[in-house]
């Protein structure tokens, strides 16, 4: 299972889910891929990430199974992890 | 049928007065001093109302430096038995209301509105002509109104004492409306952009600097726009279909912001114009390594300047319903400053929060976003509302509720 995170340094979400990110990382196994809005703009772009940030993409065997997006709490990011994961 | 039409273009631009109607002119004396400065505040404000009532003439006495003046201002006191002294005084038939304040103007307003339906007697005229006797007098009951008004306009809270309504009312409008402005996320992006470029610095000097200035000069730029406005607005809003132009923007700008709540994402920052974004992002990285620290701040405030520009269009209205709101309410000069200050303090609340909590944590935070939805809400509801009542009950706006 791999997750991709996409955030900007200047969105105020993004820093507020930082913490549930940071969470799940700590209570799952899974690889956690961190991309910057701007920074990443090219590797981003692949993504097709929509207009609102962030937004968590689940991947599954190379295939983008769920996505997230906007200030999502812990209870929602986990359990999208384990519906998408099991 | 030549007769008849001379007849009728004769009975149509004929004065009516020639007919025999009464002259039903009202006349406001001013009482004043040259160079005192509540004078000049009345004065302003009597020349931005003079148009609004087709029968009110002003008429202004000079009292400081005219000996003529001062007697008769005297004879008038002596006249109505009025004892308090000063100026500006203003005499309005029966009624004389002494000096200027945040309230006078609206009272004076009323005071023109009270003769147009009540007996009106020019008591400055009869004593200047030696005709006006005391034991004819039928005194009005505007004063003995006002009292009551002004009684029911104070209320007696525990610990704070007396407490004026009206002054309570509009330093609320201040908190909310400022408040609920200050929720637009378009500037929020920008500071917190600024923060983490200022926290990778070592420097904590140029980090607090930098970091105020550009905070300061957003504050400033936003009050020198909404009290730019203000001038403005007490010389043309007094004009009552500028004055439904501005409620119709009201309006609209409410029509947008509830758009916006049903539209925009629950939560989450939009990216929009990733053009301007990059090219801000690439500015302020530039002016914060500058070398130059002069230069660095001067890049600062002018991005500060350049982004509440642009913040004022994003907030839709909010600043021009609030600056309109202080106008109707006709109060002093420093009370729309203090008001105006309030308001950008409570506008700029939540920056200034994300700034020290960074500063003195050196973390950069971001606020929730999860209620930026409902700020739409808010504001949608109080900019209709202001909308409807500057359009049919414009009274209401001034905490006139009768």
């Amino acid at each position: 299972m791999k997750i991709i995170k996409i955030s900007a340094i200047w969105c105020g979400a993004c820093l507020i889910t930082n913490k549930v990110w940071n969470q799940l990382q700590k209570n799952y196994d899974f690889e956690a891929v961190e991309l910057d809005y701007d920074i990443d703009e090219e590797e981003v772009e692949k993504y097709s990430p929509g207009n609102i940030l962030p937004v968590f993409l689940f991947y599954k065997n190379d295939n983008e199974v769920a996505r997230l997006s906007g200030e999502v709490s812990y209870k929602e990011l986990e359990e999208m992890y384990l519906k998408v994961g099991e | 049928m030549k007769k008849v039409l001379l007849f009728l273009i004769l009975f149509l631009f004929f004065p009516l007065s020639v007919f025999g109607k009464e002259d039903d002119t009202i006349t406001l004396y001013l009482f004043h001093g040259d160079g005192c400065p509540h004078c000049a505040e009345e004065i302003e404000f009597l020349n931005s109302i003079e148009d609004e009532y087709s029968n009110l003439r002003i008429i202004k006495y000079e009292v400081w430096y005219d000996e003529g003046h001062a007697d008769l201002l005297d004879q008038v006191r002596k006249a109505l038995d009025v004892e308090e002294s000063g100026v500006p005084t203003t005499v309005i038939g029966d009624t004389v209301i002494t000096g200027f304040g945040s309230s006078t103007g609206s009272r004076i307003q009323r005071a023109i509105e009270y003769y147009q339906t009540e007996e009106y007697k020019d008591v400055v005229f009869e004593v200047t002509a030696g005709t006006f006797r005391k034991e004819e007098k039928h005194k009005s009951d505007f004063m003995e109104k006002e009292k009551k008004s002004d009684q029911e306009m104070t209320m007696k809270i525990p610990l704070f004492g007396k407490i004026n309504l009206k002054k309570v009312s509009l330093a609320t409008a201040a908190i909310v409306i400022g408040f609920i402005d200050g929720f637009n996320p378009c500037a929020m992006w920008i500071l917190l952009f600024l923060i983490s470029v200022l926290i990778g610095m070592k420097d904590r000097k140029r980090m607090w600097t930098l970091g105020l200035a550009f905070l300061i000069t957003s504050a400033l730029v936003y009050m020198f726009i909404m009290l730019s406005w203000i001038q403005i607005a007490v010389k043309i809003t007094t004009v009552i279909w500028i004055r439904n132009i501005i409620a119709i923007i009201a309006l609209i700008g409410g029509i947008v912001n509830f758009k916006s709540f049903f539209t925009s994402h629950d939560s989450g920052c939009e990216v929009v114009d990733n053009k301007r974004r990059k090219k801000i992002l690439k500015k302020i990285q530039s002016f914060t390594r500058n070398k130059s620290f002069i230069l660095a701040l001067i890049g600062v405030m002018g991005l500060a300047v350049s982004v509440n520009l642009v913040e004022l269009a994003c907030s839709a209205g909010l600043p021009l319903v609030f600056t309109e709101l202080l106008v109707l309410n006709h109060v002093s000069s420093v009370m729309k400053f203090l008001y105006t200050l309030l308001y950008i303090l409570f506008f700029l609340i939540d920056d200034l929060i994300v700034f020290f909590i960074a500063m003195f944590t050196m973390k950069i935070t971001g606020i929730s976003t999860k209620y930026n939805k409902y700020s739409h809400l808010l504001g949608g509801l109080v900019m209709i509302l202001i909308g409807i009542l500057l359009l049919w009950k414009p009274e209401w706006l001034m905490f006139q509720f009768k």
